[in-house]
């Protein structure tokens, strides 16, 4: 497997507090895999993502590297030499490299423009195409990413779509440019199981057709494991597991991993109630 | 006994000028220290009954007896009075408090509205109940929005139980917690159930809490009950479509692995 970022004794500390957002983290994300980043409240997970991204806000410190081996235009066998400290963003272009989906699909779409023309924007703004040609790239997004009457919706504003039509919408502008990367930070968090399994069904069948790789950010071990090829955890800002999925489910390395998973209430656990004893 | 009993319970909205169901013709009743948990789909009216039971929405039609009692027919002086036994807790406890306020001042409210204790008895009662619910005394006189969620959501269970309820109606109560947290809640829950004898409606989207906690469950869809009974049966081998759609739904440690 070829590696598509490097990330090398990254950390991140916020202005203000002072405290360490992330800390010491190195990790290598192959090309196409599927890796899941978990982790609870403040763990750094989705400051991980923004500054792959290079979305972190004016003001973080961020010290250390990320390393990118982008497949160039001239040369899709990927550049040998290695782009340093790939932060200053010679590299990778969010929308073009990189797609990104987020947890609010309201807070990512213009409320008063037709969704149609926010994917074809997408399109258009990287791929030097006239707009007749980003709407009909767009409306086959729609198509893609299984929204019923995709010539209705190119035209429809997003209050106008229920909220998994609008993460739907998102996804399609994610991938509208053809990234290598695609991070979804909790990007079902907000909808509910249904629809939510819905959507982890259509980043899985996006990602392996277009042979994307994906970060799937979530504090859901149990969502994380039905997707993931590798489940990378993270805790107050370090990274303190890393492995293949059922090695992780099956042997975690870490005792807050475990707790992690035993935390879970699933379908098959014994209820709390039977666990507390004797309940009328 | 029967702490709630909802019959036939409607509530119908306009949208887009066409009339629609939020709530169709909803029946339920909950005893005594039981758990009955509302489960379904975005939209399916959920918290729209949470809202009828706690008064927040008037119904279209149907009847709500709480304690024995005709409770949409209760209004002013004996509606308060009654309310006092009919508690809730939200999913964002920051919303439901003013973030300004003191863990005290929060607490100080319900005993000194419903009379419940006297000026110089509240302090006592507020530390009494922050330790109820697994709290350090201490963190009385910290701002609300100093503490974290875990904390908030407790200070909202500890206001809830301030005023000694028979049932207490929890809409999404644990889904913005962290799961290491979510499990000391809803342990927290359990045991005020069995050492105080209240009742919940539990509303969740999650049926892996739902089976953690409740006795019986009430699957909606579209405003309607399509299916109800036993907790764990019901979720085991649900009947209705939307039943076994939120079954296949939910995440499974053990299956579906890459």
């Amino acid at each position: 497997m070829t590696t598509l970022l490097s990330i090398r004794d990254l950390a991140v500390r916020y202005r203000g507090d002072g405290l360490a957002a992330l800390k010491g983290i190195s990790l290598d994300v192959e090309a196409g895999e599927r890796l899941a980043i978990i982790g609870e409240s403040g763990s750094g997970k989705s400051t991980l993502a923004l500054v792959i991204a290079g979305l972190l806000a004016w003001g973080a410190k961020i010290d250390g590297c990320i390393d990118w081996f982008l497949p160039t235009d001239a040369d899709a066998r990927g550049s040998k030499d290695r782009q340093a400290s790939a932060i200053n963003s010679s590299t990778p272009r969010l929308g073009r490299d990189i797609g990104f989906i987020f947890q609010d699909p309201s807070s990512s779409l213009d409320p008063v423009m037709p969704v149609g023309r926010q994917i074809a924007e997408v399109a258009r703004a990287h791929l030097g195409i006239g707009w007749q040609d980003a709407f009909a790239i767009a409306k086959s997004l729609l198509e893609r990413v299984r929204l019923p009457d995709p010539d209705a919706i190119l035209r429809a504003y997003p209050h106008q779509l229920s909220g998994g039509q609008r993460q739907r919408v998102a996804i399609a502008a994610a991938i509208a440019a053809g990234p290598k990367l695609l991070i979804a930070d909790e990007a079902t968090s907000a909808l509910d199981t249904i629809v939510q399994a819905e959507i982890v069904a259509l980043i899985r069948r996006l990602v392996a057709e277009d042979g994307m790789t994906l970060l799937f950010i979530s504090h859901d071990i149990a969502l994380a494991a039905t997707l993931a090829d590798r489940i990378a955890v993270l805790r107050h800002g370090e990274l303190i597991d890393l492995g293949e999925t059922n090695q992780i489910l099956d042997a975690p390395r870490h005792v807050y991993t475990r707790a992690l998973l035993d935390a879970h209430l699933g379908l098959d656990a014994a209820p709390l109630l039977d666990r507390r004893g004797a309940q009328s | 006994m029967t702490v709630l009993a909802v019959s036939d319970l409607t509530k119908r909205y306009r949208r887009g000028g066409k009339p629609f169901a939020a709530v169709e013709a909803v029946s339920f009743e909950i005893g005594q220290a039981q758990t009955l948990a509302l489960a379904g789909p975005s939209g399916s009216g959920k918290s729209t009954i949470a809202r009828l039971v706690l008064r927040l929405l008037e119904p279209d039609a149907g009847r709500i007896e709480f304690e024995g009692a005709d409770f949409l027919a209760l209004s002013g002086a004996a509606l308060r009075a009654r309310r006092a036994k009919l508690q809730m807790v939200f999913q964002d406890p920051l919303a439901a408090f003013n973030p300004r306020a003191t863990v005290a001042r929060v607490l100080d409210d319900p005993l000194r509205i419903h009379g419940i204790a006297s000026h110089t008895e509240r302090p006592h009662r507020i530390a009494a109940l922050l330790e109820r619910v697994g709290l350090d005394a201490g963190l009385a006189q910290r701002a609300i929005h100093e503490i974290s969620g875990g904390q908030r959501q407790r200070v909202a269970i500890a206001r809830a139980i301030a005023t000694r309820p028979s049932l207490i109606v929890l809409d999404e109560a644990v889904s913005a917690l962290d799961v290491s947290v979510r499990g000391r809640i809803l342990e927290l829950l359990l045991d005020l159930q069995s050492q105080e004898r209240i009742a919940y409606l539990f509303i969740s989207h999650d049926l892996g809490v739902i089976r953690a906690v409740a006795h019986r469950v009430v699957i909606l869809d579209a405003g309607r009950i399509v299916e109800s009974g036993d907790a764990r049966a019901v979720i085991a081998d649900p009947q209705s479509a939307i039943g076994k759609a939120l079954v296949a739904a939910t995440p499974r440690l053990n299956r579906n692995r890459p």
